[in-house]
């Protein structure tokens, strides 16, 4: 039996704007296991960050999470008060941010950054602090710790700035790191080397991750399992296994079919026709109908539940809907 | 750091040529100072005697350079109207106005940095709408009208305070209040929208994914570079205050740098006007380079090279 860590049950976040109620997360429900890797795949705006954000309650005004449940070893973290929560974040669950040059202070040296997460969540005294630090600058591959200890977040490579933040994030051996677009801001080869360090140190730490990427490179490299969000909902969940041998979902399947594959030489790169749709201006129906291949007149009225289909798989989509099938 | 500073020292040696010359031409083109010096009945001769005698019919560049000599020496002319060395009658000013300067800045520091921080966190509130309204009303009151009601409320209908002049500490808190009110007004917005724009930033979601509390996310992480466009403009409000607050001066009758000047210039004292205006000229090039210096000590991304 597999322990659940980490269980999002019907998550609803909306950002209540003077323009009206912008719904950015629809329902989401989605589980982490011990140990697990959980890819949140989707397109800019389809609520995969507001998803990440709101397990941490890190979702500023106007935005609010209106319904739901944040199950964090049983634990509500959505009951949680502000002091409460706080001994969770960077504690028990962190997360590293996409853009490293913006998501560290620039007035205050990195050292002193990952020193105050270690003195925020542990009895230790400055010196302790410190050599933690200097540890975990170590562990995360960054030359001559002792002196990058006292460097400032500007005269850092983008890649040694993003493996300071890996090395803030794990410093109190959280239970869940959540990665938001770890790599979309790097250099392909620094993007190699942040997901094998990140694959080597959660193996030695045993931590659990949920990564959110729209790169499905990322994906295919880390990932156990997959949550495919669309418009604010999840359109399908499946091992990676199965979601790259089997996309079940069309609009899955045209994210695979955009990915450039290496190994054939003669073929067309497809894309998936239209836009995403802007939140405050959601299609009737299922959101995807606009945009969807295999569109029927169903689609435009009635919005599909996600199922389940069984090996741990669940799909949202008319097409799948009239088989035997389990609600989630 | 320290080439740095070598090289901004240097800088300014220059700078005080061209003041020096400034100086000079502004007194040179103010016209004939022998008509004041004596009396309206003099004749001809005596005016062209005494030009001879202080060397006013000499080409200007040798003028000129005979007030450099002089400079040198610390010698900016005799005072007519108060019969001592210009200089050393500009100096004796300096504690009065830098003690108002100070005091000014504290008040406008004080009020500043709580109501700046408060309605920014607490923006669009009824509270930041109070304040921001208030910082324009501050800004729009001009000083002298400000100092004038202070006066009448608090030294004459009530009896607190001292109507004007220096002495005690009670002396120095209405003129202080009048100047501080103007600079806290303008400090108070820049605070505001520095520190809303600081807010947003990545970094503070960082902070705060780390469990870093409300007080210290405010404090260390957003306030320090919030300050970064504020010192600036705060280096510009210190040099004013210390160039001698003119009209705050004159209605408190504060016997500071600013009352000085402003008594020479009506009284065409120009040994007085030079000596003045060569030492603000000096103190606002230190206080340049001192806020150029806080400003680097704060943003370390600022290069020192």
């Amino acid at each position: 039996m597999v322990e659940k860590l980490l269980e999002v049950k019907n998550l609803y976040t909306h950002f209540f704007t003077e323009q009206g109620v912008i719904p950015s997360v629809n329902g989401v429900s989605f589980s982490v296991n011990k140990g697990e890797i959980v890819g949140i795949v989707g397109e800019s705006g389809c609520g995969k960050s507001v998803t990440s954000l709101s397990i941490l309650q890190l979702i500023d005004k106007p935005g609010k999470i209106v319904n739901g449940e944040v199950l964090f070893n049983g634990e509500d973290l959505i009951k949680l008060n502000e002091k409460q929560i706080k001994k969770i974040r960077g504690n028990r669950i962190s997360m590293i941010f996409q853009e490293p040059l913006t998501s560290l202070n620039p007035v205050f040296t990195v050292g002193n950054q990952i020193s105050e997460a270690i003195r925020i969540h542990q009895k230790v005294n400055k010196q302790q602090a410190k050599d933690k630090a200097i540890e975990m600058l170590r562990k995360v591959g960054i030359p001559n710790p002792e002196k990058q200890y006292y460097s400032f977040p500007h005269l850092l490579s983008g890649g040694m700035r993003q493996r300071v933040m890996i090395a803030m994030a794990l410093s109190c051996n959280p239970e869940l790191l959540i990665a938001d677009e770890p790599t979309t801001a790097l250099d392909v080869t620094i993007q190699a080397q942040i997901l094998s360090l990140m694959k080597n140190l959660i193996e030695e730490l045993q931590t659990s991750i949920i990564i959110i990427t729209h790169d499905l490179g990322v994906v295919a490299e880390m990932v156990d399992r997959v949550v495919v969000m669309y418009g604010g909902e999840i359109v399908e969940q499946a091992s990676v296994y199965d979601l790259f041998e089997n996309p079940r979902h069309p609009y899955t399947q045209g994210l695979l079919k955009s990915t450039p594959k290496v190994h054939e030489l003669e073929y067309e790169l497809e894309s998936i026709d239209g836009n995403v749709p802007s939140p405050d201006n959601m299609p009737t129906g299922c959101k995807f109908h606009p945009r969807c291949p295999f569109a029927m007149d169903k689609c435009k009225e009635e919005d599909p539940s996600l199922l389940s289909v069984g090996n741990d798989s669940a799909i949202k989509c008319w097409l799948y809907q009239d088989r035997k099938v389990v609600q989630v | 750091m320290r080439k740095y500073l070598i090289r901004r020292l240097l800088q300014i040696i220059p700078v005080i040529f061209i003041i020096t010359f400034v100086v000079f031409v502004l007194v040179y083109m103010a016209g004939d100072p022998v008509a004041l010096m004596l009396p309206e009945d003099a004749s001809e001769a005596d005016r062209e005697a005494l030009r001879a005698a202080l060397g006013l019919n000499d080409p200007f560049i040798v003028q000129y350079f005979r007030f450099l000599l002089d400079l040198g020496q610390g010698n900016f002319g005799t005072s007519f109207r108060y019969n001592q060395d210009a200089l050393p009658l500009v100096l004796e000013r300096l504690p009065a106005t830098f003690e108002l300067a100070v005091a000014s800045m504290v008040v406008a520091i004080m009020m500043s940095i709580p109501l700046g921080i408060y309605s920014a966190r607490k923006r669009n509130s009824f509270v930041d709408l109070f304040i921001t309204g208030g910082s324009v009303l501050g800004k729009a009151m001009p000083n002298f009208w400000l100092g004038i009601i202070l006066i009448l409320l608090f030294a004459v209908n009530i009896q607190f305070f001292p109507v004007s002049g220096r002495g005690s500490l009670l002396h120095l808190v209405l003129p202080a209040i009048t100047l501080g009110t103007g600079v806290a007004a303008e400090m108070t917005r820049l605070i505001r929208s520095s520190m809303l724009e600081i807010l947003g930033q990545d970094y503070m979601r960082t902070a705060k994914s780390k469990g870093v509390n409300n007080g210290r996310l405010i404090y260390k992480h957003a306030f320090r570079n919030s300050l970064i466009p504020v010192v600036t403009i705060m280096g510009l409000q210190v040099s004013q205050l210390v160039s001698g607050a003119l009209i705050t001066e004159s209605v408190f009758a504060w016997p500071g740098l600013g009352q000085l000047l402003v008594q020479a210039v009506n009284g065409r004292d120009m040994a007085v006007v030079q000596a003045s205006v060569f030492v603000i000229a000096i103190l606002v090039i230190v206080i340049n380079l001192l806020t150029d210096i806080v400003y680097r000590l704060l943003d370390p991304r600022i290069n020192y090279s």
